[in-house]
Order: C-alpha cells, then sequence, then structure tokens
C-alpha cells in the first residue's frame, strides 16, 4: 500500500511540475488562457517485441517464485506428520474393532453322581443360567471337572477348553439341606444337595439346576454390573452395553470409579503414624505390617507388586480442629501444607495410610475413613495394638485397588483382573479415539515418529489383550496398551508446534514479503490491464 | 587458647562419638562477635540404622530425603545453601572448621554409587531432579556445565565398606546464582523430627534467618560405621550457622524503620567543651556490651526442648566470659565450663525459655579463633574480550606453613588460558605449586576445572593469577537479566578437614542487543527488496520522456472517490453483490 501512495505521490508531483510549465505560457499569452490546458504527449508505440519481452520478464519471476520459492518455503516450513491408522483407532474407540467377552468356565464336580446325571444337570444348569443371564459380554460356562471330562467333549459344551482357567469349582455334595458354602481361600463352592434333588434324565428343569444357577449368579452380580458399568461409561454403541442399571447400582458404581486408582503394574505404600504432641514417637509397625499387610500384598502378586514405606511425623496438627469431625470437615483433615507427604518418586503411584493419634471421632460414629484414589485415614487413641488399624488399612487397600464387596478373597482378585483388564482396555480404546480426533481437528501439530510407533504398539497389544481378556495376560496386555497410548497421547514436542502460529510466521516474513510482492503484484496487474486495453483497441 | 580452637568442632566431635547412645541430637551455640554481631550455630543430627533405612522404615530420618538417596543410589551426600560473605579478618575463623558451609547459592556434592560413569551421570540427574523438587530450589540447572568431578578437594566422611567404595563417583556441581530464600528453610524444617514446633528449631524464621549478614544451611547424610560393630548407620545433620545484626534484628517486626536515637537517650561525651543540650559526641562503646536477648533477636522465645533429644547434651549454650551477665527464664539449669568461656543450659520441656544479657561495662570477651588461611579472590583486567582472575591466600601463622588444595570450577564460557597460571610468593616467583589437576572446558559441555595443591611456609602471601578468554555467547544462551553478568562460583580451598570458600564473582560478558535478529530481519529485508524493486522496475518499466508520462489527475481522483463514497452509502443496505463493483470503481 505505501509503495502505491508514494508512486502516487510522485506523480502528483510530476504534475504539478507540469502544470507549472503551463502556468508560465499562460502569462505569456493571457487571452488563450481558457482554452490551453496541460495537453499530453503521446510515446511513441511500444513494439510488440519489447512488449513480449516486459511479459517474459514478469513471468519469469512468477515463475521462479512458484516453481522454487513456494517449493522451497512449504518444504522448510512443513510439519512432519508421521502416518496414523486412523480408521483402526476409530473402531477401536467405538468398540468395533473389539468385543469384550468374559467366559467364565465354570467346573462342576459331582463325585456322588452318575455320569449321565451328572451331564443332565449341567445342561439343565446352563439352560437356567443362559436364561438368566441377559448380559452377553459376561458369560458362564459350566463343565464338568477333570475325571468326568472325557465324555463331556462330546457334548460339545466345553470343547477345548481344558487349558483355560477355571474361575470356579462347584463340589456337589450329598447332604440333608440345600446350602451354598464359599470357602475363604479357594475359588471352591460346595452346594449341599439332598437326594431327592437330583433330577430325573427325563424332566427339563430341575430345583438343584435352579439353585445352583441362581447362587452363580448372586456370585457373579457386582462383577456384571462392574463390566456393566465399565462398558456403558466407554463410548462403545450402545447395543452393545446392557440395558440400564439400577439408579442405586450406577450410582454406587460410580463411587467406586472415582474411589479406585488407576492400574499400575507397582504401587507405593506408605504407612504414617502422625501425632499431634512429641508421643508416641514409634510403633512397632515392621511386625504389624508382617503379620497383616504381607500376607494379603502377597495374594495380589500376579495383579500388581507393593513397595512399602514408613514414618513416623510428630507435631502434626491435623486441618481441621475439634473432636467431633464432621463429614465436611473430612476432606480437610489431611495438611496438605505441612504433613510430608510427598509421593514416592519411583513413578509408582502412591497410597497413603494415615494412622493419626488421637480421640478425635467422625460425626455418626466411625473413626476411620477413606479417601478416593489417595489412601485412608483411622484415628486411633492408642496404639499399642495396631492389629485394628491394619485390618482397616487392609480393607481400604482392597477397595482403592477396586476390588469387588463381595466374595472371598480368590473370587475377588480374580474378578479384579477381569474388570481391570476390561476397564484398561476401554481406557486405551478411548485414547486411541481421542488421539485420531485430534489429529485429525488439529492439522498444525507435528505428529513424530514416536506416536506412531507407540499407536501401533497400543493396538497391537490392544488385539492380544482382547483375545485373551479376562486372563493375566490380558491385563497385561492391557496394561502395556493403556501405557503406550498414554504415552503417544501426552507426547511433548506434539504441543510445541500448537504454539507457534501461522500468524508469527507471517509476522516474520512481512517486512520482505510486503515490499517485493506489491512491485510483483503491480506489474502483473498492470500488464493485464495494458494487454485487456491493447486487445480491445485491435478490436 | 588452643583448647578454645573450633569450639564447635569440640561440640561437634564431643556428641558424633556419643551418636549410638541416642538417635537425635540438637544444640544450639551462640557466639558474640565484634561488633555486636551474633554468630548463632543450630545443629540437628539424627541417626537410623542401615537395616531399618534398606527396608524404608523411617523414624528420625526424613522419608523423603530417604526415598531420594535409595532411588538415586546416593551413598554420602552434602546439600549447602548460603548467603552472605564471612568476615574472616573480624569474625575469626568459620563456624564448623567451614565444613558445613558452601559457596553462595546452592552446593551440592554426593557419592554415587555406580558401575560406570554414564550410570553415575544418570543418577547424578537423577538425584538433582528430586532435590530441586524437596528443596523449592533450581537444582534441576545443575547439568554437565556445571557438575565437575573433583580429584584431590574432597574426601568422603563416611565409613563405606569397601566393596562400596571401589564404585563411588564423586560429583560436584554448584549454582551460585541461586538466591536462597524462605522457600528453602520450609522444607528445611520439614526434615527435622521436631518441625520448628519445638526446641531450638522453634527459633527458626525465615524473616531474620534471610535477613543475617551471612546464613548458610546444610544438609549432611553420611554412613558410619564404628570399629568393631557389624551393623552401619546412618547419619543427617542439619545445620544453619547465621551471623545477625543485634541492631538490626532488635528493631521491631511491626516498625521496622530505623530512627535516630531520641536526644534523651543519647550517650554523650560530657568531657567535650562543646557538649551542650543539642551538641553532643557519642561516648565509645567499645567496652560496652550490647544488651540482648532470644525474644528480641528470634522474634518469640524458645518454646521449650525437644522430647526426642534424649542424649542428655544441653540444647543451648553461649560462649561468653564467666564474667558477662546472663539471665535465663525460670526452669532451666545453667552449666559452666571451668576453664573456658562456655555456658550450657538445660531446658525444661515445657514452657518457654528466653536467654537475656544486659547492657554491660565489661572489656573481657571471649577470644576469637584465628583462620588457618585468609583468601580472596578477584577480577583482574579490562574489556569484553579477556579478563584475568586474582587469589590472594594469606598465611597468617608466624610458625606454620599452611598445605591446600585451591580448586575452581569455571563455566566453559571462560575459557582459561593455563600458561598465564602463575603464583607468586610474597612478590617473588617461587615454585609453590606441588601438584595440579585440570580439565579443560569443553564448548557447552562441560566447565574447566582446576585443583592446584600449593604449599605456603609461614606468615607469607601467595598470589594466584591466570587469565582467560570470554565466549561469545548464542542468543538463546543469555539469560532474561544478560546485561546483570554471569555468577562464577566461589573457589574452594581445602586444608585437610578445614575448608574455605571464597565470595562468587560476577563476570560481564558482551551482551549483545537483543531486539538484533528483528532490526537484520528488517534491514535483511528493506535492503533486498530495494535491490529487487530497482531491478524488477529497470526490466519491466518503460521509459518516456516527462511529457510523455501518463499524468495524474488529482482532481478526477478526488472526483471518482467522492462519486464511489456516494455510491457506496447509496448501495450500503442493497447488498454484497454490489461490493464488487465499487471495488472495480476505485
Amino acid at each position: 500500500m505505501s509503495a502505491k501512495t508514494e508512486a502516487s505521490e510522485a506523480l502528483e508531483a510530476e504534475g504539478s511540475i507540469v502544470e507549472d510549465t503551463a502556468t508560465a505560457k499562460n502569462q505569456e499569452v493571457p487571452a488563450n488562457a481558457v482554452n490551453v490546458a496541460p495537453k499530453k504527449k503521446e510515446p511513441p508505440p511500444e513494439s510488440p517485441a519489447s512488449i513480449r519481452l516486459r511479459q517474459y520478464v514478469i513471468a519469469s519471476f512468477w515463475a521462479i517464485i512458484i516453481l522454487v520459492g513456494l517449493p522451497i518455503w512449504w518444504r522448510t516450513t512443513a510439519i512432519y506428520r508421521a502416518k496414523l491408522p486412523l480408521d483402526q483407532m476409530m473402531d477401536w474407540a467405538d468398540g468395533r474393532a473389539c468385543r469384550p467377552v468374559f467366559p467364565l468356565r465354570i467346573s462342576i464336580e459331582a463325585d456322588a453322581l452318575q455320569d449321565h446325571e451328572a451331564q443332565h444337570l449341567l445342561r439343565t444348569t446352563q439352560h437356567a443360567l443362559d436364561d438368566l443371564n441377559e448380559f452377553s459380554a459376561h458369560h458362564l460356562r459350566l463343565q464338568l471337572s477333570q475325571p468326568a471330562n472325557a465324555s463331556v467333549e462330546t457334548t460339545g459344551l466345553s470343547a477345548g477348553a481344558g487349558d483355560e482357567e477355571v474361575a470356579l469349582t462347584i463340589r456337589l455334595l450329598p447332604g440333608t439341606t440345600t446350602q451354598a458354602d464359599l470357602q475363604a481361600y479357594s475359588p471352591i463352592l460346595d452346594i449341599q444337595y439332598t437326594p431327592n434333588q437330583v433330577p430325573s434324565s427325563s424332566s427339563s428343569a430341575s430345583s438343584l439346576a435352579n439353585y445352583i444357577a441362581n447362587t452363580l449368579r448372586g456370585l457373579f452380580a457386582e462383577e456384571q454390573a462392574m463390566i456393566a458399568y465399565l462398558l456403558s461409561t466407554s463410548s462403545a454403541p450402545p447395543e452393545r452395553s446392557p440395558k440400564a442399571l439400577s439408579p442405586d447400582v450406577a450410582e454406587s458404581l460410580a463411587r467406586w470409579t472415582t474411589r479406585s486408582l488407576k492400574y499400575s503394574r507397582t504401587y507405593h505404600l506408605t504407612f504414617s503414624l502422625f501425632t499431634p504432641a512429641a508421643t508416641p514417637s514409634s510403633w512397632d509397625i515392621e511386625a504389624a505390617l508382617e503379620e497383616y499387610m504381607k500376607p494379603l500384598l502377597a495374594s495380589f502378586s500376579e495383579i500388581s507388586n507393593f513397595t512399602i514405606d514408613t514414618q513416623v511425623q510428630l507435631y502434626a496438627t491435623p486441618g481441621v480442629s475439634g473432636n467431633v469431625l464432621k463429614k465436611e470437615d473430612l476432606s480437610g483433615f489431611i495438611n496438605a501444607a505441612e504433613w510430608p507427604l510427598s509421593p514416592s518418586i519411583g513413578g509408582a503411584p502412591t497410597v497413603n495410610f494415615i494412622l493419626y493419634v488421637g480421640d478425635m471421632e467422625v460425626e455418626g460414629g466411625g473413626k476411620s475413613w477413606l479417601i478416593p484414589q489417595w489412601g485412608g485415614v483411622v484415628i486411633q487413641s492408642d496404639i499399642s495394638d495396631l492389629r485394628p488399624a491394619m485390618l482397616i488399612f487392609s480393607n481400604q487397600l482392597m477397595s482403592l485397588l477396586g476390588a469387588p464387596e463381595a466374595g472371598s478373597l480368590p473370587l475377588r482378585l480374580m474378578t479384579l483382573v477381569r474388570v481391570r483388564s476390561a476397564g484398561l482396555l476401554l481406557k486405551a480404546s478411548g485414547t486411541m479415539g481421542s488421539l485420531a480426533r485430534l489429529t485429525l481437528a488439529l492439522p498444525s501439530i507435528s505428529i513424530p515418529r514416536s506416536v506412531a510407533e507407540g499407536v501401533y504398539t497400543t493396538i497391537e497389544h490392544l488385539r492380544k489383550a482382547c483375545d485373551g481378556l479376562g486372563g493375566k495376560e490380558g491385563l497385561e496386555n492391557a496394561r502395556i496398551a493403556e501405557e503406550a497410548a498414554e504415552k503417544a497421547f501426552f507426547e511433548k514436542s506434539m504441543v510445541g508446534q500448537v504454539y507457534f502460529p501461522d500468524e508469527h510466521k507471517v509476522a516474520v516474513y512481512l517486512p520482505l514479503l510486503g515490499p517485493v510482492g506489491v512491485p510483483l503484484v503491480m506489474g502483473i496487474v498492470k500488464e493485464f490491464k495494458a494487454w485487456r486495453k491493447r486487445r480491445r483497441e485491435s478490436r | 587458647m588452643r583448647q578454645l580452637q573450633s569450639l564447635l568442632f569440640i561440640l561437634g566431635f564431643f556428641f558424633s562419638g556419643q551418636t549410638t547412645a541416642s538417635d537425635y541430637h540438637e544444640q544450639l551455640l551462640l557466639r558474640p562477635l565484634h561488633p555486636s554481631l551474633l554468630l548463632a550455630s543450630f545443629n540437628f543430627q539424627s541417626n537410623t540404622t542401615w537395616a531399618s533405612f534398606e527396608q524404608q522404615n523411617f523414624r528420625y530420618f526424613p522419608r523423603s530425603l530417604g526415598q531420594i538417596l535409595q532411588h538415586a543410589n546416593t551413598r554420602e551426600l552434602h546439600l549447602r545453601f548460603s548467603l552472605g560473605r564471612w568476615d574472616a579478618e573480624s569474625w575469626g575463623a568459620r563456624p564448623w572448621g567451614g565444613a558445613r558451609e558452601g559457596g553462595t547459592g546452592v552446593e551440592l556434592w554426593a557419592w554415587v554409587e555406580a558401575e560406570t560413569d554414564e550410570e553415575a551421570d544418570g543418577r547424578w540427574l537423577t538425584l538433582t531432579n528430586a532435590l530441586s523438587g524437596l528443596f523449592c530450589a533450581s537444582l534441576n540447572f545443575i547439568d554437565s556445565t556445571r557438575t565437575t568431578r573433583p580429584v584431590m578437594s574432597f574426601q568422603p566422611s563416611g565409613g563405606h565398606n569397601d566393596s562400596t567404595l571401589e564404585n563411588l563417583h564423586l560429583l560436584h556441581g554448584t549454582l551460585p546464582r541461586e538466591v536462597v530464600c524462605t522457600e528453602n528453610l520450609t522444607p528445611f524444617l520439614k526434615l527435622l523430627p521436631c518441625k520448628g514446633k519445638a526446641g531450638i528449631s522453634s527459633l527458626l524464621d525465615g524473616h531474620k534467618l534471610f535477613d543475617a549478614s551471612w546464613q548458610s544451611m546444610s544438609i549432611d547424610v553420611r554412613p558410619i560405621c564404628a570399629e568393631g560393630e557389624t551393623e552401619c548407620q546412618l547419619q543427617i545433620t542439619q545445620t544453619i550457622d547465621m551471623v545477625l545484626d543485634l541492631q538490626r534484628s532488635k528493631r521491631p517486626r511491626d516498625n521496622p524503620i530505623p530512627r535516630p536515637v531520641a536526644n534523651e537517650e543519647l550517650k554523650c561525651d560530657t568531657s567535650k567543651p562543646y557538649n551542650s543540650h543539642d551538641t553532643c559526641f557519642p561516648l565509645d562503646t567499645a567496652a560496652q556490651e550490647e544488651g540482648w536477648s532470644l525474644s528480641q533477636i528470634f522474634g518469640h522465645s524458645l518454646k521449650g526442648s525437644c522430647p526426642l533429644a534424649t542424649d542428655g547434651a544441653d540444647p543451648v549454650c553461649i560462649n561468653v566470659p564467666h564474667a558477662r551477665h546472663v539471665f535465663t527464664s525460670a526452669g532451666a539449669h545453667e552449666h559452666k565450663d571451668p576453664n573456658g568461656y562456655l555456658r550450657c543450659f538445660e531446658l525444661s520441656p515445657d514452657g518457654e525459655f528466653d536467654l537475656t544479657l544486659p547492657d554491660q561495662d565489661i572489656t573481657e570477651k571471649a577470644p576469637l579463633e584465628q583462620p588457618l588461611l585468609y583468601a580472596e579472590r578477584s577480577f583482574i583486567g579490562y574489556g569484553q574480550e579477556s579478563g584475568g582472575v586474582q587469589a590472594i591466600l594469606t598465611n597468617p601463622s608466624p610458625t606454620e606453613s599452611v598445605d591446600f588444595v585451591y580448586m575452581e570450577s569455571l563455566p566453559w564460557f571462560m575459557k582459561l588460558y593455563l600458561h598465564t597460571l602463575k603464583a607468586k610468593i610474597n612478590g617473588k616467583d617461587k615454585p609453590v605449586i606441588q601438584e595440579m589437576y585440570y580439565r579443560p572446558a569443553l564448548d557447552r559441555k562441560r566447565g574447566t576445572q582446576l585443583e592446584v595443591r600449593i604449599l605456603i611456609p609461614a606468615n607469607s602471601t601467595v598470589v594466584l593469577t591466570y587469565d582467560f578468554e570470554k565466549a561469545i555467547l548464542r542468543y538463546t544462551e543469555y539469560p532474561p537479566d544478560a546485561n546483570r553478568g554471569f555468577d562464577i562460583a566461589p573457589a574452594v580451598i581445602t586444608i585437610g578437614n578445614v575448608s574455605i570458600r571464597t565470595t562468587s564473582l560476577l563476570l560481564p560478558l558482551p551482551t549483545p542487543d537483543f531486539s538484533m535478529p528483528y532490526n537484520v530481519i528488517i534491514l535483511t529485508s528493506t535492503v533486498m527488496a530495494l535491490s529487487f524493486g530497482f531491478v524488477f522496475n529497470l526490466l519491466v518499466r518503460r521509459f518516456v520522456a516527462v511529457d510523455e508520462a501518463d499524468q495524474w489527475d488529482l482532481r478526477a481522483v478526488r472526483l471518482k472517490i467522492a462519486a464511489a463514497g456516494k455510491r457506496i452509502l447509496g448501495r450500503f443496505g442493497s447488498g454484497k453483490g454490489k461490493v464488487e463493483n465499487i471495488k472495480k470503481v476505485q
């Protein structure tokens, strides 16, 4: 623009000179003043050769700019964007790539029954179970236990299942009453039945089969609800998720998800003793951990490992005062500014367990509470016996890790494996979807090769996890997938480009592009006008 | 005189010998310095057995630091935060023999266990990053250019077993630019078992500590293995030393602006002939000891003793002549050292403790210990291109010579010319350099490391000089306040167990004009555009005589613009389609 005004000013100056000469003439011949106007002298007509030469010059300038300048600029400012399998990523995110199915094998041990009786019982129970189940992703499959296996294989119910893990063994024992008894430390359900309950081979239903089916359903109801909830909160297609959960179940499951920590291969547990004064300054934590905590942690060893540290902190005042703690005070009880509860530095998530020495009580009774995704607090005035506190801590740890509340320990752990695998699988899939959407939404961010590698690793492990869902390998694969997905999504070098916008580049180039561009553009415009004029005249 | 030498040292060794008896020890030593200054040395020491450290059962040892040490495989750690300058001429030898202080800013050295140098570097990086988070200091800026591996200056002080000793790597880093402040004190206090709530640590307050003329905070972690005992222990020693100006500290916090003494409170020399109600010559107060009390100096009194310190040591000691009046609050017992200048106080576990020393005319002073060496270092030379450093090292002892190691770690942009390194003794060239270790700098990778062992005969002065060249940094390598200059870490002088640090130096480097890149872009663009336009117009324009040129009819243009304006106004509401036409008309 400025070049244009300068040019016009220059022309104006020339014009005024011409006018001056004209006025000088006017003074000489005042009589002719009205008729005399500055008359323009036409330049000699331009030869076609020079016109062509000029056109060539302009064309060659533009050719250099377009053929050399623009490609160089394009190449040097281009952002590297690795190719991502966007379709596959969206498939995973929308649940099209994997249909999470949890086939649970349940073995029936019925030594007291005849072979055909057992077969019949198995079939009728399976029917009863299938009738009860509305959720296809979670499926219980019965089989007869090993001694009777040879004949079972022919039925096709459990073909090729010999190497798969058995989730639960049902032992059918003849007795006087009908009752189910879940063993506390092994995945065995003892069911006693009365002899008259054994179904005859002709009847299609039996009370024993119904009883077994109902008991099993009761046992796995919580797990089913958990997986159903996970599926319903993910972006899986709605027809995949089961019919809506009842509001109170959904609410308790929502609490369960907010409470439980993110899954990790290793957790770090910190046990802290906080006292408001100088005493007590020591506790017998080593023995207590050895006795009450280590056995529990050992049983977790296939899911997660744990490292432990303990500390004693004196003169620790809580964030709230008063002897009766109100519910709303509990969140402020931890004095985050003063209490040294920094997370461990190894990268494993830290779970804090705090034993506070004092007489306080939570409003409405109780002396302990759980802080979601962080840890637990127990208030105890006498710390000579650490057993009650340790038992509470164990319970808190179970719920922080996301284990279901009912059932025996082995069953809860196995459920935890399945639920965690499903959760990680869905989370990694969701991250893939987010990454795909981000890639499409922000064309200016770079996508380094490491992100593409992360995406391929994720998809590979997601596929493996999906095939082996429910087992320990599935969990491991899902964990690797989730880790790779998060790493790819939070790649640092992707973000940097967002803060280098195009306006910035233009601002830097403008001092060059402006003064160079204006003569170029003006040249082409002028030439175009002249060409049009010539054409009109020639017509 | 000899027995008083390094009073703190004696105290320190006395208690460190007793460490197995108790796990926690704390002590405050007060020492008035001339003129009207007070040196307060806080010492906190706790032990943990190696077994419970390995199992991460922390009682007195801070968990946060313990985890870091384990994670970074650090066997011995020394961390220093310092501020100000110790005036050796009038204050005498340094507390703890200089062993518990660092150069201005932050200094860190550690023995890291690792198989290879690369592994050690990795662990050092972990260590600095973790400590940076723990102490809210920029320790993460100790990168390879600020890290050295001293050869002669530092020796491991702990009892390491021979197998670990082979794999230990000493790494040393300094941050002379770091400003030590309250945010470093708060995490420091959190590491103490009594946390500033009871015991001598209750006196510590950021307002007073960082208002001191000189202050130094230190953390030392070292393993100790007693002879004949199978189980080793890990000891953490935290100290804070500060030199407070009594008059400055006594100013009330709500009214801190110093005001002139009221006329009636002035002590005038009435023997002067001109002395009158409005003329006063102040009396010489050298013989007058200024009165002070703990609560005046530190803002509040001491809140009882820390009940964890059960080693029987008196928590508060003061080093004044026995003739000086010292009053304490009730409940405290005084123990006087019969043949010295030391008295200690046993405190009651609860109840406040205050120590008051009134104004007193007393000529007797507790003797000051003479330092082994006076050291000062300064820049010489001029210009933006090169410069020099001169270190003046004086041995004040009339009888004994001093053998010491002088260590410099210089940044890479200060390029040392080793051939210019000269040591003159009492103005004469004599060979005083016994041994030298030199590791030259690599640009942007590592700094210069220079260790020189020098022997100074009695009553002599050695002047060490060397020249250097200033490198020109890249545009992005300058800090935001580039014109302030670059801090050069203090030199470390090691004489056996005693160490002395010089002050840090401020090196001005040639600083560019930081708007330069934009100026360059604009200037180059203008030149390029000018030449381009010139060439382009030469090629494209047709040259005609003046009277043949197109003339710019100003009136016609004006008329055209007016018409266009009218048309715009007229058609403004009638749709966007016509805007194109208007543009063409223009």
